[in-house]
């Protein structure tokens, strides 16, 4: 299955954050809701299941100057394997000139899946992003096929964070300067002006970024555990 | 490649050996205490954080631009403890390499370089460079593990023998990597903030 949706929102002369462009395309539904303000809400609802091997999603997501946007999940991902084992792929661009909240649930790395899942993001001098990713390595004693996701956000140009993580090496994911045997990994990135300090745990830290913008991070061995630190954010 | 000879011996006065990379801090935990042990954290530290310290070490020997790789190189480093180990390391590497191959283009990094970008600058072969930054990123760290867990040095150096570092600098020639080490991250912050004796200042 190939998509791709796009979702623009803009701020109207009242001070309203308003979606001017919606297109979805099944699995990627979008639905905004009805109420009006400063912040538009939408959430993101896959209504076939996927991503399955073979499919490609895109989203495009552009919010004007001053315009507010969360984008949330409504249930978990499970990345799972297509009948003859091809790749899964998956990509969302962030144009931001105003605010973006862009909250997933969990996602879930099946045994055998084979996905590659990207985020870009570009954001103009003032723009503020937050995105949180939170990945599961397999269900309930269930090993992960294999993942790469990586995460590239860039202001006026600058790199302002680029990361790509992979899973599903056993080797690499149970050494202790890989992923240290833990089942849950979660990251948050907040790009805006906000100064915040460092700050950590014997696995969690938040922490601010060379060119601006702070990164948390939690391993843990269930997804409460390591929301809650990056809720703390 | 007498350079990346002299660059990758212990001997050199570049101050690495007060780096650990996150050894120190996973053998206080117990995570790293024997040679299987030993063995694992090296092997994901040479797939993660060596293979992206290599990727830079060659676009730099390519000739790519040092500011912007700099640059790029902080996104792909979010941890501040691990950005300041890479420039600590890299300040001392140009320290000792100005007096032995002074060069316009040695003289063009940015203050306080991070260190793969010294090594690309000094070992202008691609694949020399990434090869003497990957060794670099396990070798530091197995040394380390003698001084800190009393390991046979003869098993240790097994191990380092045994790792895939050629493969890992062959792949870190084909594209800039971007891999995270989010383990290895949490280790550094985590030991900037440990209190008491450390022997080592990553």
């Amino acid at each position: 299955m190939k998509a791709s949706a796009r979702l623009v929102v803009t701020l109207d002369s009242h001070g309203n954050s308003v979606v001017r462009v919606l297109r979805s395309m099944t699995p990627l539904t979008l639905v905004p809701h009805r109420r009006v303000g400063p912040l538009a809400l939408v959430h993101l609802v896959s209504s076939v299941t996927a991503p399955l091997g073979g499919d490609s999603l895109s989203l495009t997501v552009e919010v004007g100057p001053g315009a507010s946007l969360e984008l949330r999940g409504v249930a978990a991902t499970l990345l799972l394997p297509g009948s003859s084992g091809e790749e899964s792929s998956s990509s969302v661009r962030f144009l931001v000139e105003g605010s973006v909240r862009y909250l997933p649930e969990p996602t879930v790395v099946t045994n055998r899946a084979n996905h590659t899942s990207v985020v870009e993001a570009e954001l103009d001098g003032h723009a503020q992003l937050r995105t949180r990713e939170v990945l599961v390595l397999g269900r309930a004693g269930e090993k992960p096929g294999t993942l790469s996701s990586s995460v590239r956000a860039t202001r006026c140009g600058k790199p302002l964070l680029h990361q790509q993580l992979v899973v599903g090496d056993p080797s690499v994911d149970a050494s202790s300067a890989g992923l240290a045997g833990r089942r849950v990994v979660g990251t948050e990135v907040v790009l805006d002006s906000v100064e915040r300090g460092t700050d950590g745990g014997e696995w969690w830290s938040v922490v601010p970024l060379a060119a601006g913008g702070s990164l948390a991070t939690a391993l843990g061995d269930d997804v409460v555990t390591v929301t809650r630190v990056l809720d703390a954010i | 490649m007498l350079t990346a000879l002299i660059l990758a011996d212990s001997r050199f006065p570049g101050g690495g050996h007060v780096h650990s990379g996150g050894l120190e801090e996973a053998a206080a935990r117990g995570l790293v205490h024997d040679e299987p042990s030993l063995r694992a954290f090296l092997h994901g530290r040479l797939l993660g954080a060596g293979l992206l310290a290599a990727g830079f070490a060659a676009a730099a020997a390519r000739g790519e631009d040092l500011a912007v790789l700099d640059a790029e190189l902080d996104a792909r480093t979010p941890s501040p403890a691990q950005r300041a180990a890479s420039r600590a390391q890299g300040r001392g590497m140009l320290r000792a390499a100005r007096r032995a191959w002074p060069s316009a283009r040695l003289d063009a990094l940015p203050r306080d370089p991070h260190q793969p970008l010294v090594i690309g600058v000094l070992v202008d072969d691609a694949f020399e460079a990434a090869l003497t930054c990957a060794y670099l990123a396990v070798s530091g760290p197995a040394s380390a593990a003698v001084r800190l867990l009393g390991l046979d040095p003869f098993g240790v150096n097994a191990i380092v023998a045994s790792l895939a570092v050629e493969d890992v600098a062959s792949r870190a020639c084909e594209e800039l990597p971007a891999l995270g080490s989010p383990a290895l991250d949490l280790l550094a912050e985590a030991h900037v903030r440990r209190e008491g004796v450390r022997l080592f200042g990553s």
